[in-house]
């Protein structure tokens, strides 16, 4: 930084030390520059007639060259600390998002507390859905599952997480969670909450759902958003998989998640 | 199939599968009759007995859709005419 601002200034010197004759012998001064060139000899060689007009081309052209050297290097020293800054700043972002986005307080579908900080240390896949839902979400989770068995298959990887988390509150507690969940993976974990609940933690995924009307059974189909999240074990937000993509496709996605996973977290 | 009163609890997994099985064999008979659905009453009944009937809305809707989307990739459909007096 420092070095840079003085850089105008050891500029101005550089041209104090060009001889001040130059403007008042035109031609006189360039030929020479010329035929010390096409000679290559030095000042030595040329004879005394420029001595006063001070340093000669050798000279002139080290200094430049070793200013524009020495300004190359603290242009690359300022570049490599920019981008030092740029990366502090976006791991500390980062460790921000990692512990405060998408937190949430829910219950598992045996009853115990969960919130995102569980998850910790694990990657996630993790679903929204209802369990009265006729075709997609049970689709939905059993590529999910198809999934997480093609990984688990691989010892050589981190185990992944498995979670279905409900956007039908009023009718899936504790007890039709764990109904529902047995169906699909034994490590598949069901979450439900209170209405509160549930609404925090689908807003903080973007996740949208409307019940629809109630018919004279009372039951009734919810409308949402369909996507399978992954969670890196840092807890932030990596990628999402729409319907589109087949386990494979996820499963593959995720395996390049992994190789590329640096934790920002200490 | 006897469903849960009240709808209050989902179908289970075997109970998804059957009604899935009774909604394709009738979604199977209206594609053999073009979508001529007095050829499949049966197949209809067993259909409504298998799935809630919030499902079997639904599925209905889900057909219509399906049908649509096949025939718009197919460059078949047209708008309909109406006959309104503009």
């Amino acid at each position: 930084m420092l070095l840079l601002a003085q850089a105008p200034k050891a500029w101005h010197r550089l041209f104090q030390l060009k001889p001040p004759a130059l403007p008042r012998t035109p031609g006189g001064e360039a030929q020479h520059v010329r035929y010390r060139l096409l000679s290559r000899q030095g000042p030595a060689e040329m004879g005394r007639q420029d001595q006063p007009q001070g340093p000669g081309l050798r000279t002139r052209l080290l200094i430049t060259a070793l200013i524009g050297a020495g300004l190359g290097g603290v242009w690359l020293a300022m570049r490599a600390e920019k981008e030092q800054r740029q990366q502090r700043r976006r791991t500390e972002a980062l460790r921000q998002a990692a512990v405060g986005q998408g937190d949430f307080s829910l219950l598992d579908h045996r009853g115990q507390a969960r919130c995102k900080a569980d998850f910790r240390g694990k990657w996630v896949l993790m679903y929204f859905g209802f369990t009265h839902c006729p075709d997609i979400c049970p689709e939905e989770l059993e590529k999910l599952v198809q999934v997480v068995r093609q990984l688990e298959a691989e010892p050589a990887l981190p185990p992944v997480q498995p979670i279905f988390i409900t956007v039908d509150p009023e009718r899936d507690d504790v007890a039709a969670m764990a109904r529902y969940v047995q169906d699909f993976h034994p490590r598949l974990l069901g979450l439900t909450g209170s209405a509160e609940q549930v609404a925090q933690v689908s807003r903080s995924y973007r996740v949208y759902y409307s019940a629809g009307p109630k018919d004279e059974d009372q039951d009734y189909i919810v409308d949402h958003s369909i996507a399978i999240y992954l969670l890196s074990p840092d807890g932030l937000f990596t990628d999402y998989y729409g319907r589109a993509r087949s386990a494979e496709q996820v499963a593959d996605s995720v395996r390049r998640h992994m190789a590329a996973f640096r934790s920002v977290l200490h | 199939m006897v469903l849960s009163p009240l709808g209050m609890a989902a179908p289970s997994m075997k109970e998804r599968q059957a009604c899935w099985g009774a909604r394709d064999e009738y979604w199977k008979c209206l594609d053999e009759n073009t979508e001529d659905a007095s050829q499949c009453k049966k197949l209809r009944s067993s259909f409504e007995s298998s799935c809630p009937q919030q499902w079997i809305k639904y599925f209905d809707k889900r057909r219509d859709y399906l049908k649509f989307k096949e025939k718009f990739e197919a460059g078949e459909f047209q708008p309909p005419k109406t006959a309104a007096k503009s």
